[in-house]
């Protein structure tokens, strides 16, 4: 038996990462290095207007002022900001008419990916936004959505040909005060979605964004905004993968999402981007800001899976501002040898009558850490606020970490609040009990940790829970502690 | 002793009571049956004085007093006694200092000294006994722990401490087993003299097998719709509401 | 003082400049920075009152020795308190916090089977502003750890709570809990920071917190009663922070850290 677990966590140490190959494509990239010049370079190749690029020098202003976070429960390898890349785009015409002009070459790449660019998009009733790099490669179904007023297509076009809603939307929710990666990812996005549902209408079909880094040496810095207007529904899907590569990579992406009065907006992840060899080598670093702010009676949960990426640093967060508005966070966050994750989330009570819940399964196996970080806030004005989280940590393996950092925060008497969180690991007797009943140990471990994250997976969109679930099995294939 | 008159009321903006009369007089017994959802428990509490309730409409008078512009604890104090269909739980506050102070309360309302610890221990022997309430539970804190039994046992030995003018026990015999619906329901009888009243809310005639009512009142959409003896009671028991639900539809 | 009284009740002696502890009842008044170890197999009693001003104490016990802790914090005071517990020995505190104050205690289990428990209670009113902490580290296997803490704050005061459970590499077999509940009323404020950080696969963790405010049922019930809403809002904190004195470290000395909860619950 010990001999055999012994086998199969070392092959789960090794199991492959699926999505690391490379796409060979002709790419246009800028040099490395990070300065106003490279930001004008960016803002020029992209045909921005003026007042985007006044508003990228400012921020890049900013961010030059600010140190390097230290707080979280991660141990990040000092990063040279000048040997990045921040711009890389697939070579190819201008502008595409139809689906035929995608390069050949990228269209099998977002296939590899399971993410099909044409019609069996339609039969899957799912709009995608694909980001390749830098750019925005194709965005699908625009017509259907066009119908109903959605606006949906990549956010350079945003700038150029709905100018009026980014600058109203673009920063509202996250400054680029707000964190040096906040900063750094205003003053350089190249690319990312945008989504905007207008008053009272129920988006018929689930947005989807597909985020991949290709190019070698460059950082990805897309920038999300989602706004859904007065009593509209919205779900999106985000999507992220990389090839590997023995260099570590810089992910610092934002998401802003505004919820406004009455609108319903759910927001969907799962990053699978590559976490590095079992030597700990490589892997992409993952540095993201997402926040959503709820108006009055607005709702906004936000679902993740996280497999990936050798460091994550992320807190998907609500500002629950209005009164009666509701904000959820339910999180799956798995590491596995050498990966660090510092993930959680924020709920900031502001309005009366807000509501927010917090599940929060982290996983660790190998020599991974693993941390839950939240932040629990009821304002003075927020009467009757309610929280209830949980956040439970299962460690597979004596040699990695599992940490619980809730803070919360009461300013308010009427507020009821609850923080529960457990510490666990697979007990011999279930395995025990599942190999009787003739299961290997591989499956039953894939099946106990499968049954462990099911109250988060349950929250998925269908199509995103099943490729969740393998996920989970396929990284943590037979680990036994 | 109680009088109630077209009394209306509310939770939230939903009016659950509709107009209810209703008169009870010092000595007798009244039972309020009717089917789920027809107002009985808010009744209960509305007499009580549950701030969730608003009285909309009508008026509600004790012992010649307007009952309603009372809070809470002094309608408990001029002798009105709830007995909770659902005992709250109050974690660290032992029985017997609840009790204590909710008797002396009662007695400096009174104008009467309050008890002595041997005097008070005494009392506490005395009325736990009416309900066969094992006296360990009196040092424990108030409900916790308690099984579903013990927590209504522990209501009517509430009201033998507190010798209310006025007991509405709602839904009392809920949840018991044979014996301790004997046990709590003698002890109510017990209680019983020409001075004081009792109001019993039941879904069931089996109390009233012990607690003999005067009256029995079936509650329906938030009124009184039909008033009768105790053998009301048993005909209910066999054909349902549904002979009295149709008559008033019509 | 009530302070006075809890050492004459107990009959503690004061603790000698040497810190050297082999059994018996002792009391310590924390004006300097002072060194205690209790010796093996020892069984001993320490009340500890803090003076005002930053304070440190670090307590050494000794494999096998058993010591209980009354930590009362009723002055403007910043303690720390250090415990290490050897091989199978144990540490039992009861700690009262009722005065603006920064108190942390730092609870390191360094050898097998040693085990801390801590139940403490902080009341504050008008504008006090306090912290407790407490840290308890295993550093050995089989080592057990209960840390249940209750919190209310009235008036403007702001109370804080930082707990944090450290099980170190290899501390495998560990049992630990604890738990932080609180209630706000009026214009308080609390922070509560109940923290995990575990490195070790083999553990039973567990923590809670929460923050809330009176049980309107409960109030509602006592006043069908009878009694007015200040006697039922007063009763219903005494019974919250109740059980922090029910199971005082301490034996003896119930009725009298019942007298000062409830002076200070007087301020509410």
């Amino acid at each position: 038996m010990e001999n055999k677990e012994q086998n199969i966590l070392q092959e789960l140490e090794t199991s492959d990462y699926k999505y690391g190959f490379v796409t060979d494509i002709e790419t246009e990239t800028i040099g490395r290095g990070l300065s106003e010049d490279v930001i004008r370079l960016i803002s020029e190749k992209k045909g921005e207007p003026e007042w985007m690029l006044e508003r990228r020098l400012k921020a890049y202003r900013h961010w030059l002022t600010m140190p390097h976070p230290e707080w979280a429960h991660l141990d990040i390898p000092e990063i040279d900001f000048q040997d990045v890349i921040y711009y890389a785009a697939p070579k190819q015409k201008k502008m595409l008419n139809s689906m035929d002009e995608v390069d050949p070459e990228l269209k099998r790449t977002f296939d590899k990916l399971g993410i099909p660019l044409e019609e069996q998009m339609a039969l899957a009733g799912v709009a995608v936004d694909a980001v390749m790099d830098s750019v925005s490669v194709k965005t699908t179904f625009r017509d259907t959505l066009a119908e109903k007023g959605i606006i949906f297509c990549s956010i350079s076009e945003a700038i150029k040909e709905h100018p009026e809603l980014i600058k109203k939307y673009l920063g509202s929710v996250v400054p680029y005060t707000d964190n040096f990666y906040a900063a750094l990812n205003a003053a350089v996005f190249s690319d990312g979605s945008f989504c905007y549902i207008p008053k009272g209408v129920r988006c018929p079909m689930e947005l989807s964004t597909y985020f991949r880094i290709n190019a070698e040496g460059t950082g990805q810095f897309e920038r999300t905004l989602i706004v859904a207007d007065e009593g509209s529904y919205v779900s999106y899907l985000e999507g992220c993968t990389a090839p590997r590569r023995d260099e570590n990579q810089l992910h610092a992406a934002v998401v802003e999402i505004v919820v406004e009065r009455d609108a319903d907006v759910k927001y969907s992840t799962v990053q699978n981007r590559y976490p590095g060899d079992k030597e700990g080598k490589g892997g992409i670093y993952n540095f993201v800001t997402k926040r959503g702010i709820c108006r009055e009676g607005a709702h906004l949960s936000w679902t993740q899976v996280e497999t990936g990426s050798a460091i994550t640093w992320k807190y998907p967060s609500c500002i629950l501002q209005g009164d009666n508005s509701s904000g959820e966070f339910y999180s799956v966050a798995m590491t596995n040898n050498y990966q660090q994750a510092d993930t959680g989330t924020k709920m900031i009570h502001i309005g009366r009558n807000t509501r927010s819940r917090i599940v929060s399964k982290g996983i660790s196996a190998g020599l991974s850490q693993n941390a839950y970080r939240g932040l629990v806030r009821v304002a003075k004005a927020a009467d009757n606020a309610r929280n209830y989280s949980q956040c439970d940590s299962l460690l597979i393996g004596d040699r990695c970490g599992a940490h619980t950092f809730p803070v919360i925060d009461c300013h308010n008497p009427s507020a009821v609040l609850e923080h529960e969180a457990t510490t666990s690991k697979i007990s011999e007797e279930q395995l025990f009990y599942c190999n009787q009943r003739g299961l290997t140990t591989e499956d039953a471990v894939g099946l106990i940790v499968n049954g462990y994250a099911r109250e988060v997976l349950a929250k998925l969109p269908m199509e995103f829970a099943v490729e969740a679930q393998k996920l989970l099995a396929l990284s943590l294939e037979g680990s036994v502690g | 002793m109680l009088k109630v008159e077209n009394l209306h009321a509310t939770v939230g903006d939903k009016e659950i009571l509709k107009g209810i009369n209703l008169e009870v007089k010092a000595g007798e017994v009244h039972a309020i049956m009717g089917p789920n959802g027809s107002g009985k428990s808010t009744l209960a509490s509305v007499l009580a004085g549950n701030e969730k309730f608003t009285v909309t409409e009508g008026k509600v008078e004790f012992e010649g007093e307007d009952l309603l512009k009372l809070p809470i604890e002094e309608r408990a104090l001029k002798g009105l006694f709830l007995g909770f269909q659902y005992p709250v739980e109050i974690p660290g506050v032992t029985m017997a200092n609840f009790m204590k102070i909710a008797v002396n309360e009662q007695r400096k309302y009174r104008g009467l000294e309050p008890l002595t610890a041997a005097e008070y221990l005494k009392m506490m022997r005395e009325k736990s006994a009416i309900v066969e309430l094992d006296s360990k539970l009196t040092s424990r804190a108030v409900n916790e722990g308690f099984s579903g039994g013990e927590k209504k046992k522990n209501e009517i030995f509430q009201m033998a401490m507190l010798n209310p003018k006025l007991a509405i026990l709602d839904e009392t015999d809920s949840g018991l087993d044979i014996d301790a619906l004997r046990i709590v329901a003698t002890g109510v009888t017990r209680l019983k003299t020409p001075e004081n009243a009792t109001v019993v809310i039941t879904h069931y005639q089996r109390l009233l097998d012990y607690i003999v009512p005067d009256y029995v009142h079936v509650l329906y959409k938030g009124r009184i719709i039909y008033t009768g003896d105790k053998s009301l009671a048993l005909k209910l028991e066999k054909e349902g509401y549904d002979w009295l639900i149709n008559e008033y539809e019509k | 003082m009530t302070t006075e009284r809890i050492i004459e009740q107990l009959g503690a002696a004061p603790l000698a400049d040497d810190g050297n502890i082999t059994g018996g009842v002792w009391w310590l008044a924390l004006t300097d920075d002072r060194d205690v170890v209790v010796r093996r197999e020892a069984r001993a009693t320490l009340v500890v009152v803090d003076g005002v001003g930053a304070h440190d104490m670090n307590v050494d016990i000794m494999a096998g020795a058993q010591l209980r802790i009354l930590h009362v914090v009723t002055e403007h005071s910043a303690s720390q308190i250090a415990v290490a517990v050897a091989e199978g020995a144990s540490c039992r505190v009861t700690e009262i916090v009722v005065a603006a104050s920064d108190t942390r205690i730092v609870a390191s289990l360094m050898e097998r089977g040693a085990r801390f428990e801590l139940g403490g209670a902080f009341i504050l009113t008008d504008e006090d502003k306090a912290s407790v902490a407490v840290d308890v580290n295993h550093l050995a296997e089989e080592c057990t750890s209960n840390t249940s803490y209750k919190g209310v704050a009235s008036g403007r005061s702001h109370g804080s709570f930082s707990g944090l459970v450290y099980v170190a590499p290899g501390a495998q077999r560990t049992d630990s809990v604890q738990s932080s509940r609180n209630i706000t009323i009026g214009d308080a404020r609390i922070e509560t920071l109940p923290q995990l950080e575990i490195y070790a696969d083999d553990v039973k963790c567990s923590h809670g917190a929460t923050v809330g405010q009176m049980d309107g049922d409960a109030v509602l019930y006592m006043r069908q009663r009878g009694l007015d809403l200040t006697t039922a809002k007063r009763l219903q904190i005494e019974g919250f922070v109740g059980d922090v004195i029910l199971h005082s470290a301490v034996e003896g000395v119930e009725e009298l850290l019942s007298e000062l909860v409830a002076g200070k619950l007087n301020r509410l």
